[in-house]
């Protein structure tokens, strides 16, 4: 009984892990502009990723497992949207459309040059 | 001995001897008739230099004009019939060079025996003898690094090598000179065409997150090398793995702050010792006849670190030559330099 239940959770959370990363994979191609684009590559990266290992850790064979893998979702939790920020952050940068909104309060005061 | 020095320039042997060395053109004609003509009130010094520089140009000028001369029928063939032949001549080379190799390989194809039959050599005696004598003979419990390291060390060896001297030749094409006055000379020359201060610098998030993960990073890299020789892992992936904790870093914080520790001298000392370290400890082994060196480091055990023998720091030493060339490669690509 317990066994059937931890398949039919192992599969459920599977299922739509795979489900939300199609979804990913069809948006980054569908979608014409970055930040569009950058969105769903950031769902499929983060919240696909997460099904995907949560299905992995139920379905894990003893302890130690299911806590690396919980770890690799921490992982993936902190790195992920961050690049993610980091590409919404330079297509901000550069795209003039965004240079005619008024200033963030708050942005960045010390811009520093780190590099020559 | 002095005076005979001073006045050797003057005497007649010496003058013979110059003339054989550096012959005696036109130009040495033309100097000194240059010279001798304004009899009439002796030349300063500056208009001796003008006089020099302006036979140097002249001479330049001359000089390229018949460079032009001899290079101009060659090159109108080139631009105009020469074009045509020279592209069909590369496609019927380039066309027989790949017929070439497709016959080869084929033909070697057709003597090699059919995979995965059992009497195969490799299908018993290699496969077999790596399994049952991999731990005695190389010492490490994981077989792939006993392979790589110990069996087939050459070849890491030269895949090290190619790691390095990519590093070197990338590191000559793309390192951005200093000139006199140590100004990046690529920064004078192409102030406009940098689009490197458009990327975001000091980003909160970006270093917030650095700050949690390149510490995890490091130390997974620095597990998986020094596990190399009991499980899964070994230098390679170490290695990569600590290139990217290093790049995560230099990400965050910027050139500066990552130039602290690691300098293009120390890129330079760390892939010298670790490819020497490799290099004196496989030729050792060569030269011994496959018998390595005697470390005092007892065969494998499983949860031991230390143990395998030498694999472990022959792991390290490849992993520390990989993080730095895949390090040295990123900052070149970003910024020419470290």
């Amino acid at each position: 009984m317990l066994e059937w239940l931890r398949f039919i959770l192992t599969a459920g959370l599977l299922i739509s892990g795979l489900i939300i990363l199609i979804t990913a994979v069809i948006g980054v191609y569908k979608f014409d502009y970055v930040l569009n684009r950058m969105h769903a590559a950031a769902m499929g990266d983060t919240l696909g990723l997460l099904f995907c290992l949560l299905g992995l850790t139920v379905s894990a064979p003893d302890l130690a497992t299911a806590l690396k893998l919980l770890l690799i979702i921490c992982f993936l939790w902190v790195a992920s949207p961050v690049s993610s920020h980091l590409i919404a952050r330079l297509e901000v940068t550069i795209n003039p459309r965004w240079q005619q909104l008024p200033p963030t309060p708050g942005k960045d005061e010390k811009e520093e040059e780190d590099s020559p | 001995m002095s005076k005979r020095r001073s006045d050797w320039a003057q005497r007649p042997q010496a003058r013979f001897l110059r003339w054989m060395r550096e012959g005696y053109g036109a130009l040495d004609d033309e100097i000194i008739s240059a010279v001798a003509q304004p009899a009439a009130q002796r030349p300063d010094a500056e208009a001796l230099e003008e006089h020099d520089r302006l036979i140097g140009t002249h001479r330049h000028e001359r000089e390229m004009a018949l460079d032009r001369l001899a290079n101009y029928d060659l090159q109108r063939w080139a631009n105009t019939r020469g074009r045509k032949a020279l592209t069909r001549l590369y496609v019927l080379l380039a066309l027989l060079l790949g017929a070439s190799l497709i016959y080869f390989l084929l033909d070697t194809v057709a003597y090699m025996p059919r995979f995965g039959q059992v009497a195969v050599p490799t299908n018993n005696e290699v496969i077999a003898r790596y399994i049952e004598k991999g731990l005695e003979e190389t010492g490490a419990i994981n077989i792939v690094a006993g392979m790589i390291l110990d069996y087939r060390a050459f070849d890491t060896l030269g895949e090290s090598t190619v790691l390095f001297v990519a590093a070197c030749a990338v590191l000559i094409l793309l390192r951005i000179d200093l000139d006199d006055q140590g100004q990046p000379m690529q920064q004078l020359i192409a102030e406009g065409s940098d689009d490197r201060h458009y990327e975001p610098k000091n980003d909160r998030i970006l270093q917030g997150s650095a700050m949690v993960l390149t510490p995890i990073i490091l130390l997974f890299g620095i597990y998986v090398l020094f596990n190399g020789h009991l499980g899964p892992g070994g230098g390679f992936s170490g290695g990569a793995i600590l290139s990217s904790g290093l790049i995560l870093y230099l990400n965050a914080f910027g050139f500066q702050k990552a130039g602290r520790f690691f300098t293009y001298k120390i890129f330079m000392w760390v892939s010298f010792f670790s490819l020497g370290f490799y290099g004196v400890a496989k030729a050792y082994s060569f030269y011994m006849g496959a018998n390595g060196l005697n470390s005092g480091i007892p065969l494998g055990t499983p949860g031991a670190i230390l143990s395998s023998g030498l694999i472990m720091p022959l792991n390290i030493a490849v992993g520390l030559v990989v993080a730095c060339t895949m390090y040295i490669f990123y900052a070149l690509f970003r910024k020419g330099g470290l």
